[in-house]
């Protein structure tokens, strides 16, 4: 099988675990992103496929070739730290040109692939700058530079962006986006941001407990997550308890029932829990209940001028509604409203 | 070493009040007793009388004169002449600096970054010539030496510097170690470097200064040793604080006190090099 597998990899240190179970398969020339939160062994799982952690058990092959107990240093990745990693006492070029000089590339071939590098970050001019002299967006792509330096058959970022401002983040993000395009390199991202993950991956891997939650595109982590963690890691979600009914139809602790896409395999008197998207919610002035439709009361709004977020309470669970100002049918504290659920909206979490 | 310097300076800003009037008296009376005796030294250097009494009677350059003699021809009764002391110090001092720092390189590499049982007992062993009394060093070294079956003459003092200037050159080069982080390194080894390559292309380099103060130290450590070497030098092999204490302890020769000028001149030489190299707070003695 071409690309990265991942097989049954654990990693403990003593008797804790760092991440266990895990089984990947990533495809070439794909952007995957890790994305868990703090603790969850991502970076863990990152640095034993740069050789950089051994393996506790399991197996990790690259075109099919086990490399799990090659050094990291005969393994042809790519990596880009966190703190970038740069050499201080170098050169911009000497960086980008010393995976060359261990290669054995001769010194004009070398000076060719660097400056063809640096044509590709847009940093011609800084050939002799130390890098101490750049800005964290000149060293942030001379960093990258450097790690496909020598085509790399891998390229891993490890949070390579949490230092950078929110605006240099998101200007960096497609950029490195485009240039992974171009260059079609296989690349992992480890990241703890979602919205980082959302933009720029082609593949979520959603990491949490020291295990693999789910595997999939963003839109279907988004969309369907396969479980309660993922839902509540990925984007504000209403999480909240209902008992099944039968029929495809589900309990609300308040009393109220709701027609829901559920499996027919739940049994009616299952404990279960719901996920709603903030944006799905429908919010209008009071009406008749009927269908999905309930009646609430505003507990809050928070009116960020862009998107207005409003609070409902209703039949016994606290519903967050986001909707634009031209939807705003001016609420505030203490007003009764209807709130609409699509049936299609609603997501059957088990556990 | 740049500290008093600075503070000196520091305090030129004149603190507010009286704390500050305060701060300022004590700082200067203690600068004062420290470099008192150098002082008093370079100033009966040029004494112009031919007894010790401070301050001279009058001044002129007599001594710096016969200190040139002893020099260019050394007088028939002295046992070896400056020259040669001077170039065993300078020899002794040269490869107790080369080995001091062979050994502590790779030693500050492991201490920072290699957990290793006993690393808390290594690090003590390491600050133990620091406490130890000179005196009893010397004598042990001395009893360790006679008892080998073959005999060491300038080799014996190199060991004996390097084991005093050790615990100030590891210090230092664990000092730079300290603020290299994982990452520099692990990065190399991405790049294609074997680990070793990593150490010597990045982790030295960037451990630059704090190698070369600890050379530095190491060096001006072992020119000015006098004690434990009081212990190990024979009639060949003589270190210039050697050389100069047995001119004085028949009769006290003033010339003595130019040579001390001269070498006083070499060490400041030295630790301003060391500045000039290091940069501020580089160094830790």
């Amino acid at each position: 099988m071409s690309g990265l597998v991942l097989e049954n990899v654990e990693k403990h240190y003593g008797s804790a675990c760092a991440v266990t179970d895990v089984n990947l398969h990533l495809p070439e020339g794909k952007l995957v992103c890790f994305l868990g939160p703090s603790g969850c062994g991502k970076t863990t799982l990152l640095r034993m496929i740069a050789g950089l952690e051994t393996l506790s058990a399991g197996e990790i092959r690259l075109d099919g070739q086990d490399i799990g107990h090659t050094p990291a240093h005969q393994r042809n990745f790519g990596m880009v730290f966190q703190s970038l990693a740069l050499f201080p006492h170098m050169t911009v070029g000497e960086n980008i040109a010393y995976p060359l000089k261990l290669r054995g590339v001769n010194k004009a071939d070398q000076q060719a692939r660097v400056s063809e590098l640096l044509q590709l970050i847009q940093l011609q001019e800084m050939l002799d700058r130390p890098v101490a002299k750049l800005s964290g967006g000149q060293r942030q792509r001379v960093a990258i530079a450097r790690a496909i330096a020598a085509r790399p058959k891998l390229l891993l970022l490890d949070e390579p962006l949490s230092a950078l401002d929110a605006k240099l983040r998101e200007s960096m993000q497609v950029e490195i986006r485009q240039l992974q395009q171009r260059l079609n390199i296989t690349t992992i991202l480890v990241t703890h941001d979602q919205r980082e993950a959302m933009t720029m991956a082609d593949i979520v891997v959603v990491l949490g407990e020291h295990r693999v939650q789910q595997v999939g595109t963003p839109i279907e982590i988004y969309r369907n997550p396969a479980n309660a963690f993922v839902a509540d890691f990925i984007g504000s979600g209403n999480i909240f308890p209902a008992i099944a009914l039968g029929h495809g139809r589900v309990g609300l602790p308040g009393g109220a029932a709701l027609q829901v896409p559920i499996c027919e395999s739940i049994h009616a008197g299952t404990s279960i829990k719901m996920l709603v998207r903030p944006e799905d919610l429908q919010l209008s002035l009071p009406q008749a209940t009927a269908g999905n439709r309930l009646q609430g009361t505003v507990t809050f709004v928070r009116d960020s001028g862009a998107t207005i977020e409003t609070t409902i309470a209703c039949s016994g669970v606290s519903l967050t509604a986001l909707s634009t100002p031209c939807q705003g049918i001016g609420l505030g504290i203490g007003s009764p409203v209807s709130v609409t659920i699509p049936a299609e909206a609603c997501r059957v979490l088990t556990a | 070493m740049s500290s008093p310097l600075k503070s000196l300076l520091r305090a030129a800003a004149p603190l507010p009040g009286e704390t500050g009037r305060f701060a300022m008296g004590l700082s200067g009376f203690i600068l004062l007793l420290a470099v008192l005796p150098i002082l008093s030294m370079i100033v009966m250097s040029f004494s112009g009388a031919s007894n010790l009494d401070f301050p001279p009677a009058s001044y002129s350059l007599q001594w710096y004169k016969a200190a040139w003699n002893t020099f260019v021809s050394p007088d028939a009764s002295d046992v070896l002449s400056l020259g040669q002391a001077l170039t065993t110090s300078l020899l002794v001092a040269t490869l107790s600096m080369l080995f001091a720092t062979l050994v502590a390189v790779p030693a500050a590499y492991a201490l920072v970054r290699c957990e290793f049982r006993g690393k808390a007992v290594a690090l003590q062993l390491m600050s133990l010539p620091l406490v130890f009394p000179m005196v009893v060093l010397g004598l042990a070294l001395l009893l360790i030496f006679d008892n080998l079956p073959f005999q060491l003459s300038t080799s014996r003092l190199v060991i004996a510097h390097v084991i005093l200037a050790l615990p100030f050159v590891v210090k230092n080069c664990t000092a730079a170690m300290l603020s290299i982080g994982n990452e520099v390194e692990e990065a190399a080894q991405m790049l294609g470097a074997s680990p070793l390559r990593a150490i010597v292309d990045v982790v030295v380099p960037l451990m630059r200064s704090g190698i070369l103060a600890g050379m530095l130290l190491a060096f001006i450590i072992s020119f000015n040793e006098f004690t434990v070497t009081y212990f190990l030098y024979n009639i060949d092999v003589m270190t210039v604080p050697i050389w100069m204490y047995s001119r004085t302890v028949s009769s006290l020769d003033p010339t003595v006190f130019s040579f001390a000028v001269l070498i006083v001149l070499i060490d400041f030489a030295l630790i301003w090099a060391l500045e000039k190299l290091v940069g501020d707070g580089g160094v830790s003695f």
